[in-house]
């Protein structure tokens, strides 16, 4: 005899607005619809049956009340001297004018916040037109609440020499929230711009953070991405970050995973004409009882795509970390060549690694590579370390070290790269 | 400077042993050569000597200086002036050769309290140091080993060597898988170290090495012991006759 299971919806655990916000209607009635009926993810669903939900399900998230400004609070030890003038600035989700520093851009361009351009074509054509995420709750939640959020819209042949630092800060508000940034990026032909994308915990307080991203690039569109997550360690982030690609765009993207409890990341990149060419690396440094989890789709739905993903895991203490990397090949996007690689570097004997590979190639001339390692530290370059006059916690420091530095000198820009090479020296002197 | 008493050794954990009651004395200003054929335990003496923490001392002492480090970890005995050239120098991706030889040299001086260099004192040190052996500035910048040909490996742990400028070191088959030009560069190198202030024990299954470093004393390791010592006429002997010749004599 089988038993019907009823799952929870997402009003078990997220206490959602009780009246849907008025502007993007069309878009949020939707939403509204489907987490009506969409059941809350758990472990017998085959996408998340590695993931622990419990930092979430456990909890009641409420919604931040919107216009709440918090022109107090200090934040420039966060800034990047890159980006003096290009700076959003969201608190617990509200964008915050008098943090924010957006000076000398190009003309034409727009970097702005979201709901001050709700009447703007290119905004509507684009907004919600990517994130088409199967049985998914996180989209829908995010649709139904972002209020404020970042809109790039970057016209033709236009260069944004200035990186654009997306700040996302998360305060102590007393009770678990649950904030949903949004970023709208439209690059039209042969446009170039760089994008910073952070989010810091103020705290160690619990939220819940769901950011969802969609980037559009048109021919011959450069987009260099980096991601830093430095959430809250009882925070969770669950991230919904798409890329569509068209004829010649480039789309450059690492994701660094430092905080949260729970990290999910989703990034799906869509290869939507010939000879693209983009990455999706990630670098994720986890101990304690963090769970770092990436679901990446690499989409080339046409012919002469490149693709990159390095994916490096470091696991301490109980940390677990989950790779599910699928390269979907169509059948007529012929001369694709995929490269994929997850390495894993266990450092404690309590930590877990979970990784697949899943290509679903339907092409016959392609080229897609793919591998998975876990590795501890090896007792041979320890002691050759040492033998040169190292200790030996030291010695195990700048493996480690070297191993994460791959991924951290693909930053672009310098700060970050100094901000990230500090994170991790601090990951590694933790003991 | 180097006395090793009655060193008996096994893998951690295992019953087996490798060294067997090793006696040796090695003097300040002296070269030595160990030979012995493929398991007679040179190459873990070697091991044992700088710390290498696969194996346990089961018996004996080892004494540097008058000082028992038997029990020492391995990077301590590098504080003190010991040093290993590796048999299979470790490739170490990501770290280059100039960061690691920077911190090994503060950390030696540190613990020496002897001053540090800064970045920059270091480079003028270490690209001076690159003549010994006819290295590339370039090579500094490489990560540790990581690519290089079996030749350049060797290279960088004589390299090593002589930035680290170590009291007493141990070759461990540094000869192997040299050519005949390598074998020279490597050879020219350990003979500019070489001083009446420090010390050389070479380990090495061939003679062809000791044609271009001459020792003043020659071992023969034969099952776990150091069966018969001499000048270079005994290497010359082995060459000759063979470690199968040898063992039966001394049966």
């Amino acid at each position: 005899m089988s038993t019907v299971r009823t799952k929870e919806l997402i009003h078990a655990y997220i206490q959602l607005p009780g009246v849907l916000r008025e502007n993007f209607s069309e878009l949020r009635s939707q939403a509204k619809e489907t987490l009506d009926n969409c059941a809350f993810p758990t472990k017998k669903d085959e996408e998340w049956r590695f993931t622990d939900l419990k930092s979430i399900t456990a909890n009641k998230f409420e919604s931040v009340d919107t216009g709440i400004t918090q022109a107090e609070l200090e934040l420039d030890e966060f800034h990047l001297p890159e980006a003096t003038h290009s700076r959003l600035v969201f608190i617990d989700g509200n964008f915050s004018p008098t943090h924010s520093a957006i000076e000398g851009m190009p003309d034409g361009v727009i970097v702005g916040n979201l709901s001050d351009f709700s009447e703007n074509e290119q905004l509507r054509s684009h907004l919600g037109s990517m994130t088409n995420y199967d049985d998914d709750v996180f989209v829908p939640l995010n649709d139904v609440n972002f209020q404020d959020g970042t809109f790039i819209y970057v016209p033709k042949e236009t260069v944004i020499e200035q990186p654009i630092h997306i700040l996302n800060v998360f305060t102590d508000r007393n009770h678990p929230h649950f904030v949903t940034p949004r970023v709208l990026f439209v690059g039209e032909m042969y446009s170039k711009a760089t994008i910073i994308e952070e989010h810091i915990g103020l705290s160690d307080n619990v939220y819940l953070n769901v950011p969802v991203n969609e980037f559009r690039l048109y021919s011959g569109a450069h987009v260099h991405h980096a991601r830093i997550q430095r959430d809250s360690k009882n925070a969770s982030h669950v991230s919904r970050p798409v890329a569509m690609l068209d004829a010649h765009a480039e789309y450059h993207s690492y994701t660094i995973c430092l905080g949260a409890k729970l990290f999910r990341n989703e990034p799906r990149v869509i290869q939507n004409a010939e000879e693209v060419d983009f990455t999706v690396d990630g670098l994720v440094l986890i101990d304690g009882e963090q769970i770092a989890d990436t679901h990446s789709i690499m989409d080339h739905r046409f012919s002469h795509g490149n693709s990159h993903q390095l994916h490096k895991v470091v696991v301490n203490d109980q940390a677990h970390s989950i790779f599910n990397g699928k390269i979907f090949v169509a059948k007529d996007a012929q001369k694709i060549d995929s490269f994929q690689e997850n390495r894993n570097l266990l450092i404690s004997d309590t930590g877990k690694v979970n990784t697949k590979p899943q290509l679903e190639i339907f092409a016959d001339d392609v080229r897609c590579s793919h591998g998975a390692t876990i590795g501890q530290l090896q007792d041979e370059e320890v002691f050759y370390l040492q033998s040169r006059g190292l200790t030996e916690q030291k010695s195990r420091e700048l493996l480690v070290y070297a191993f994460a530095l791959e991924s951290v000198e693909s930053m672009a820009v310098k700060s970050v790269e100094e901000l990230l090479l500090k994170e991790v020296i601090a990951y590694t002197n933790r003991d | 400077m180097l006395e090793i008493r009655n060193l008996h050794a096994v893998v951690e954990g295992e019953e087996l042993e490798i060294l067997k009651g090793v006696n040796l004395t090695v003097n300040k200003g002296e070269i030595h050569a160990i030979m012995g054929p493929n398991g007679s335990g040179k190459s873990t003496l070697s091991k044992v000597v700088s710390g290498h923490p696969e194996y346990e001392v089961t018996e004996g002492t080892i004494l540097f200086e008058g000082e028992d480090i038997t029990e020492m970890d391995a990077d301590e005995r590098a504080h003190l002036g010991l040093f290993l050239a590796f048999q299979y120098p470790v490739e170490v991706p990501g770290i280059t050769n100039k960061t690691l030889l920077r911190e090994a040299y503060n950390t030696i001086a540190r613990a020496n309290e002897r001053e540090e260099l800064d970045p920059l004192e270091f480079e003028d040190y270490l690209v001076s140091k690159l003549e010994i052996i006819e290295m590339k500035d370039e090579f500094l910048n490489r990560s540790i080993n990581t690519g290089f040909s079996g030749g350049e490996k060797k290279k960088n742990e004589i390299f090593q060597m002589a930035v680290l400028n170590p009291r007493l070191s141990f070759l461990d088959e540094t000869d192997s898988g040299l050519d005949i030009d390598a074998l020279k560069l490597v050879s020219d190198g350990v003979n500019k170290i070489a001083s009446p202030e420090n010390a050389i024990v070479m380990i090495t299954h061939y003679q062809r090495l000791l044609n271009y470093i001459k020792p003043d004393f020659v071992h023969v390791m034969l099952d776990g012991k150091i069966v018969k010592s001499g000048d270079i006429s005994l290497a010359v002997e082995l060459e000759a006759n063979g470690y199968d010749q040898m063992q039966k004599e001394l049966a």
